[in-house]
């Protein structure tokens, strides 16, 4: 299989991310391609906006696609541990069932940041693989740390390869746990500390450092499809001041990752022409109350446009070069009726991305 | 103007501890900051607490006042610093915790940080007797986990000192009178329904109740006048031009009913014992400031 091309969203909370990120996949596959959506955001709105549930199978989108195709990955965050060790552990059952026993699984079920992003990334490489999908459009979660996931599978790699992991599972091998003489003086600390679970955590290591190699390989598929020379990254924001120090901040950390943002795409910037405002005004026998109401409108108009306008510029003198595209924003009751009037502006850009057949 | 929900009468005061909660954008930051004014306000003093990077809280807190003590909690320096008294000095915590073999295992694996975070807010509580502390939580669904994680690692520990450190965060910082949850929504049928979601979990798995359900950028309600004139006008001269008005609002209309049948069902849920109380905070054209929240927080009785 050719690798796919990848297009991360991230974006700080609240602009829109989601919407955004489905609405660019319907337009690619409007466009002919075969995409898959991927949240890892742990919220329902794709689910709502797309009709795809949880799982951790792709299925396709009920959206009008045209030629294209359009799939939906949404793995369910409070399984993530649990699919984890099911792919970690396919082919020792055994282990699986031991890690269910292990009481530090309960609590490492509960505060899993990463493990999650991990798990996803991994369901994505399988269902990119089986359905032959030439473009991945990863929606991450709506914070600043959203792209620390990049990062974690390397940490946690780190972990197995490094010294801990060796004491740890080596004390998991004792048939008891406590204080012994040949153990170094760290150790000691860290039994003594420990207490009683000491071997449940050293339970865990042992198991961890059996499938090392398995998990390396589980990291190469984040890092291959996150952190791939032609991964596009795209930076939501939406015209206020917090969404905007949210891309500067995440502009400053894939920057780190030695990776250069694509465009910012700046959602709800403008309003659609109102035509009709100026048409009611000056119609005759309108009254005053629905006259203050069409004032009202063209006031949030004109505020929507001052802010977008701070926004882009301040964008524009930091950043010179980034691409910034302004998005509509669309009042709807339906989630997919945004969705699809996104599609239809992104369809119209200029984002070389949305013309360029792959390779 | 800020209206109150359904439930009449006052709110349950708020406990020293608050932890505002919700999902990435819906203001937690703002409505922290505003609970945090409003305290300093009333009874002098306060503090505000922000995990990690301090920036969000300056943008709310510009002239915040000399009551008002505002503290960054770094979850990357946590463990060490929390880890003291499990080791009996900061010499043997870092002896035991930085070290090559150990710093990896911290930087990695979940639940270690999230525990030294705690123990150190449950420090600065400590520290600061008497005075209401504002906790503006991590954006993210991990901040409930954050909340159970002292609970887990008791019924882990079983004995030891790491047991005696989720022992005494659970009493000393998230027993019931000892801190409140406060969680922040938006006015939004999905984000609502992820939120009520929050609030269960928050009670029925971190054994707290949630003290107040704060609904921030809730539209007002299009005028039945100018709809009705609208509609009438669809018959006449301008009919495309009064159809296009009508359709929009019709749309602000039937979102807000959703949304205000939403809240309903939330607080019938719950009518059990305790509700929860529920603050709508309005939309406005620009984004309030922390005096601002704290302003509409307290004519709502939410402070």
């Amino acid at each position: 299989m050719s690798r796919p091309e990848v297009i991360v969203c991230a974006g700080g909370g609240g602009v829109g991310k989601t919407t955004t990120s489905a609405a660019l996949a319907l337009c690619l596959a409007q466009q002919g391609r075969r995409v898959l959506i991927v949240s890892i955001d742990p919220a329902r709105r794709l689910a709502d906006a797309m009709g795809v549930e949880f799982g951790t199978q792709a299925r396709e989108v009920a959206l009008d696609t045209g030629k294209g195709v359009l799939f939906g990955l949404m793995p369910d965050p409070d399984n993530a541990l649990r699919t984890f060790i099911e792919v970690l552990f396919a082919e020792e059952p055994d282990s699986i069932e031991r890690l269910l026993q292990n009481r530090l699984y309960r609590v490492l079920e509960a505060a899993v940041p990463g493990i999650h992003e991990m798990v996803t990334m991994t369901l994505t490489w399988r269902a990119s693989v089986e359905h032959d999908i030439d473009v991945v459009i990863v929606d991450t979660a709506p914070s600043r740390n959203a792209i620390d996931f990049i990062t974690y599978p390397k940490r946690l790699a780190k972990l197995l390869g490094g010294r801990a992991v060796g004491w740890m599972a080596a004390m998991g091998r004792r048939s008891n746990i406590g204080i012994e003489d040949r153990m170094g003086r760290v150790e000691k600390l860290l039994v003594r500390a420990l207490g009683p679970a000491a071997r449940d955590v050293a339970g865990l290591f042992a198991e961890m450092a059996r499938v090392r190699d398995r998990f390396i390989t589980l990291n190469e598929h984040t890092s291959e499809l996150l952190l791939h020379p032609s991964t596009q990254y795209y930076l939501v924001a939406s015209p206020t001041v917090a969404a905007r120090d949210d891309v500067e901040f995440l502009i400053r950390k894939l920057r780190s990752l030695g990776v250069q943002a694509r465009a910012v795409l700046i959602n709800s910037a403008f309003v659609p022409p109102r035509p009709w405002i100026e048409t009611l005004q000056a119609a005759e026998g309108v009254s005053d109350a629905l006259l203050e109401s069409l004032a009202d409108l063209q006031h949030e108009e004109a505020v929507r446009q001052r802010a977008t306008e701070q926004v882009t510029a301040s964008f524009l003198a930091k950043h010179p070069d980034l691409t910034q595209l302004l998005l509509p924003y669309i009042e709807a009751i339906e989630p997919r009726a945004i969705v699809r009037a996104v599609a239809a502006e992104l369809g119209q850009s200029s984002l070389g991305v949305l013309s360029d057949p792959v390779r | 103007m800020p209206t109150n929900g359904d439930t009449a009468g006052a709110h349950t005061p708020l406990a020293p501890a608050v932890f505002v909660t919700g999902k990435g954008g819906v203001g937690k930051t703002t409505v922290a900051a505003g609970l945090a004014l409003a305290a300093a306000e009333a009874d002098g003093e306060a503090v505000f607490v922000e995990f990690g990077d301090a920036a969000a809280g300056r943008r709310v807190l510009r002239d915040r006042p000399a009551g008002l003590e505002h503290v960054t909690l770094d979850p990357a320096h946590a463990v060490v610093r929390a880890a003291e008294p499990v080791f009996g000095s900061s010499t043997l915590a870092k002896l035991a915790l930085d070290n090559f073999a150990m710093r990896p295992v911290i930087r990695a694996a979940p639940a270690i940080r999230e525990l030294g975070v705690l123990e150190l807010a449950r420090r600065l509580v400590s520290e600061h007797p008497g005075k209401r502390v504002v906790f503006d939580m991590p954006a993210t669904g991990h901040s409930v986990a954050w909340l159970k994680v002292a609970r887990q690692g008791r019924e882990l520990f079983e004995r030891g000192p790491l047991y005696d450190v989720c022992a005494r965060i659970e009493a000393e910082l998230l027993s019931e009178g000892r801190a409140s949850i406060v969680v922040v929504t938006l006015p939004e049928r999905l984000v609502l329904s992820e939120t009520l979601g929050l609030c269960d979990t928050v009670e029925d798995e971190v054994g707290l109740p949630v003290d107040r359900l704060v609904v921030n950028r809730v539209p007002a309600a299009p005028s039945p006048q100018v709809l009705e004139e609208a509609q009438a006008l669809r018959d006449g001269e301008v009919a495309e031009a009064a159809e296009a008005l009508y359709s929009l609002l019709r749309i602000r209309q039937t979102v807000r009913e959703e949304v205000m049948d939403a809240l309903e069902d939330t607080v019938a849920r719950h009518g059990q014992g305790r509700e929860r109380r529920l603050t709508l905070l309005p939309l406005a054209n620009k984004a309030p400031n922390g005096a601002t929240a704290a302003r509409w927080l307290d004519e709502a009785g939410a402070t």
